[in-house]
């Protein structure tokens, strides 16, 4: 498995802890009667709060990834050939971190689908308000499109380096 | 019924020729990643001009040596 494959999947990881998260902690609290849709605030806050925590532990995940990937490849050079030196070590890091024209090629597919999904929702949000006319219905629909976005970009990801990108 | 054309490649072929180069070896020669290699040499990816001209030179010779284009159809 590629660097880039890995990367996806700590991503697509990352997007599932954070959407079940944000839907157990959201919807536990208007089941136990501390919250009700009709509180906006509360949406506006804990849409706001989440945003935070998405940022955060995206940045955290990817640079503990980075720190293991880098140790993992450092002590598999060392027990293949336990002469390597430290440069040897860094070139190898840094070969297996190359970003070439296939991987832009195929981040530009998947954020495509993404879009898809987040136009979707912007729509599915729209038809909400028509149909329950609760605006914070309207919110959730958008903040998770977002993140079922980001979710399902990572997924193509995976299924174009497996597959291939066959014809451009 | 529409041409269709499909890319094939001797990358495996110019590795052995090339004293067994390994992935790795052409990936760098090319400025391109290994998994790029991979899947070019499997036929998952057609590469673009440039790249396909970098291969092209790392094993230093005619891009038309790497590359074929096989025609399907009327």
């Amino acid at each position: 498995m590629s660097y880039q494959e890995k990367k996806t999947i700590v991503s697509v990881l990352a997007a599932i802890i954070l959407i079940a998260a944000y839907c157990i902690y959201a919807f536990s609290r208007v089941r136990l009667g501390t919250a009700d849709f009709g509180d906006l605030k509360f949406w506006a806050i804990t849409i706001l709060i989440f945003i935070g925590i998405g940022i955060a532990v995206t940045i955290i995940i990817q640079i503990v990834f980075h720190i293991l990937l880098s140790i993992a490849i450092a002590v598999r050079k060392k027990l293949e050939n336990e002469k390597c030196d430290d440069r040897d070590i860094e070139k190898t890091i840094k070969l297996e971190m190359v970003e070439d024209e296939m991987d832009k090629l195929i981040e530009l597919k998947s954020m495509r689908i993404s879009f898809i999904i987040v136009g979707a929702g912007f729509v599915s949000a729209l038809l909400s308000l028509i149909f329950y006319s609760s605006v914070a219905v309207l919110l959730n629909i958008l903040f998770i499109s977002f993140f079922v976005g980001s979710l399902f970009e990572g997924l193509a990801k995976l299924y174009y380096y497996r597959k291939g990108l066959k014809n451009g | 019924m529409a041409k269709t054309y499909e890319i094939k490649n001797n990358i495996r072929k110019l590795r052995f020729f090339a004293n067994e180069m390994t992935q790795q070896e052409l990936a760098e020669k090319a400025s391109a990643s290994r998994q790029t290699i991979i899947a070019i040499e499997a036929g998952k990816y057609t590469p673009s001009l440039e790249l396909a001209f970098r291969i092209a030179d790392a094993f230093g010779v005619e891009i038309g040596e790497v590359f074929e284009c096989e025609v399907k159809g009327e």
